[in-house]
């Protein structure tokens, strides 16, 4: 992380992007999340509603299945990325599939579907305008809803250039309309098409897909196969607790009152239907989702609802970028269920990426407590010996010190001592060793001149004269 | 052999069935007037909205708009309720797609004709179930989308619709204005994979 962190932030393009599109984002969602009086109340029951079927969810897997079933959609359940793989690229072997489609989905990203089905022989086109040119590009998505977030409209141009032989010149407008007809002809042919899953209703096999652009629409509709691939949270129980999830997502994620479309799916298409897939698929997966579930600490994050909203307000997001977690789910709930999925032993160093300002919590629309689990999580590296000798005698002299006022006192006043040479212009750019790594990207900010405990204690005594009516001399 | 795995890990992870009871859901709201909402709302997506008195009257309207954009081919949905507007189109000579055409040809047409089951004030939101006679591609693949809703089928918003209940069709698509994505540079375009332009029009008061 620390390393990607340090290329980001000379990355001037990259800064451009970020400074450009995330207080919109920002800005988007604020408003229309202040339209509706009762937000608040949604917030809570989103909460409460996933709380109770994270705590049933054998049940309503069970019943999601049946219901699925029941409407001739055939379920496969998947314990790890690569089984998920292997079924689904089986499932296009069998059937002599050649040509494959997808919608945006990060559920995909993280079992690294593409190049398993490349690998099967298939050709896979990402169909949503993000997606396909983070795939013509050979790139990674760097936010859950906006995958170029990273990109400016001159680097997409460029790899238009280079890959479709568009002029460097291209507008974005001109870039779309490219990407649009290339990808209708892909549509057109594909024999199987690939979705993710915002919410799939137990009660009536019904999945539920999210989307701007048209082309989730197109993937489940035009080829004769559909595929959801879905992680086990994502059941909700019935059709009735939909609105409360579809109002919050669309005005957390993009600041739209709604999302422009969303399509419940409940089965393939039926007897005397002229469009539809003629098979439905859905993979329900695990990936070490069961070990966050009987995690008591970590299990909120599973309510996550994949609005991005957190990475929008996050300061260390906004100048560091989602490359910079080396996961698919980047921001705080990256920070979070990227090493509860993968194990901190693999990616211990992201809940140390977090000023824990607290800003996520405030606009996450399941209300997840992200410092919390971030605290936590960085108190299990420690005790699994993932942190330095330095930090740890750094923290252990810290504790020491602020458990007891004479301490503080004490180490306090040689501090104002001496730091007196350090400070140039009301600030200290640089500590000496072993402190120098404080300074290496920031200053620090000088003790104050009179400790508050002083400041404290004679505005106490002016306090008590002035309410005894006496003259504060 | 995984199913009962995951089924038991699930399972054993799980907390005690009295943990969390399932919250009260939120009641529709109550608006004076959901069609004002709905046209309000309809303009800030950029969505027109055309008030006829009829189902014919709607086939006629809809010939004009067509025609002031020279589109003359269009594809369309063939349910009973729509007949006296394809009636009318037809009578204007607009070349009507049907429901068994070929997925090429309703892409090639300039326009989609479809009807709406509910419109949703809050957010301008149309919903259309697919069915036999209702192509799920017509609402998609064509630049510019027409939608005929009964104004007494705009309910408050989604809470009001899913509270209602009832057998869900294969495809139950909610439409929320003309396709868009801002992918690219952060700029706003319209007509990303499906419709630039979406129109509803109004039957009745």
């Amino acid at each position: 992380m620390i390393a990607n962190t340090e290329r980001a932030l000379r990355d001037r393009a990259l800064q451009e992007a970020l400074s450009r599109a995330v207080p919109v984002f920002r800005q988007l969602r604020n408003e229309v999340a202040a339209e509706i009086p009762e937000w608040e109340a949604l917030r809570e029951t989103a909460a409460r509603t996933k709380d109770h079927t994270l705590a049933h969810l054998d049940t309503y897997l069970a019943q999601l299945e049946t219901q699925v079933t029941a409407r001739g959609g055939a379920v496969h359940w998947a314990s790890d990325a690569a089984e998920a793989c292997r079924i689904i690229t089986d499932l296009a072997r069998l059937r002599g599939v050649r040509r494959v489609v997808k919608s945006k989905s990060m559920t995909t990203e993280e079992i690294d579907l593409n190049p398993a089905l490349q690998a099967a022989g298939m050709t896979v086109v990402e169909t949503d305008l993000g997606e396909y040119v983070v795939q013509l590009a050979d790139d990674r998505p760097s936010h859950i809803i906006a995958p170029i977030i990273h990109k400016s409209a001159a680097s997409v141009a460029e790899v238009f250039s280079r890959r479709l032989g568009v002029p460097q010149q291209a507008r974005p407008e001109d870039l779309a309309r490219v990407a649009r007809e290339t990808l209708r002809a892909e549509f057109l042919a594909a024999d199987m098409g690939i979705t993710g899953v915002n919410f799939a209703i137990a009660e009536t096999g019904t999945l539920v897909i999210v989307e701007n652009e048209g082309n989730a629409r197109l993937t489940t509709t035009r080829p004769r196969i559909h595929v959801a691939v879905m992680g086990i949270e994502k059941v909700i129980p019935r059709l009735a607790d939909l609105g409360v999830f579809l109002r919050l997502l669309a005005r957390s994620a993009t600041g739209q009152r709604a999302s422009v479309y969303a399509s419940l799916l409940t089965g393939p298409r039926r007897a005397a239907e002229t469009d539809g897939p003629d098979e439905l698929h859905l993979v329900i997966l695990d990936n070490g989702r069961t070990r966050v579930l009987a995690d008591s600490e970590l299990r909120e994050a599973l309510r996550c609802i994949r609005c991005g909203a957190c990475l929008n307000v996050c300061p260390v997001f906004e100048r560091a970028g989602g490359h910079a977690y080396e996961s698919e789910y980047s921001g705080p709930i990256g920070a979070v269920i990227t090493p509860a999925l993968r194990g901190l032993e693999r990616a211990g160093e992201l809940p140390f990426a977090s000023t824990l300002c607290g800003a996520c919590v405030d606009v996450c629309p399941v209300k997840i407590n992200l410092p919390r689990m971030l605290l936590e999580l960085r108190g299990r590296a420690v005790r699994a010996g993932l942190v330095g000798w330095k930090d740890r005698l750094f923290a252990r002299a810290w504790v020491f010190v602020m458990c007891s006022p004479t301490r503080l006192r004490l180490l306090g006043g040689l501090g104002r001592v001496i730091q007196r040479p350090l400070i140039r212009r009301g600030r200290i750019d640089r500590l000496p060793y072993p402190f120098s790594g404080w300074t290496a990207s920031r200053t620090a900010p000088p003790l104050a001149a009179t400790p508050f405990r002083a400041w404290w204690a004679s505005h106490r005594i002016v306090a008590a004269r002035a309410s005894r009516g006496e003259d504060a001399k | 052999v995984s199913r009962d795995t995951l089924l038991a890990r699930v399972r054993a992870a799980v907390l005690p069935p009295a943990a969390a009871e399932l919250p009260l859901l939120p009641a529709p709201q109550t608006l004076d007037d959901p069609v004002a909402v709905f046209i309000d709302r309809a303009r800030d997506l950029g969505v027109g909205v055309e008030r006829v008195a009829s189902i014919q009257e709607a086939g006629a309207r809809i010939a004009a708009l067509l025609a002031a954009r020279g589109v003359r081919r269009a594809a369309v949905w063939e349910t009973p309720d729509l007949v006296p507007a394809l009636d009318r189109l037809r009578a204007e000579s607009v070349e009507l797609v049907g429901p068994e055409s070929p997925v090429e040809t309703i892409a090639q047409a300039g326009a989609g004709v479809t009807g709406a089951e509910w419109g949703i004030a809050e957010t301008a939101t149309v919903v259309l179930p697919s069915g036999p006679g209702r192509p799920r591609l017509a609402s998609l693949l064509p630049p510019l989308h027409l939608v005929i809703l009964r104004a007494g089928r705009i309910l408050p918003d989604l809470h009001a619709l899913f509270l209602r209940g009832g057998t869900l069709p294969s495809s139950l698509t909610l439409i929320t204005g003309p396709s868009r994505s801002a992918d690219i540079g952060s700029v706003l375009i319209l007509g990303a994979h499906g419709p630039t332009e979406v129109i509803v029009v109004l039957v009745g008061e």
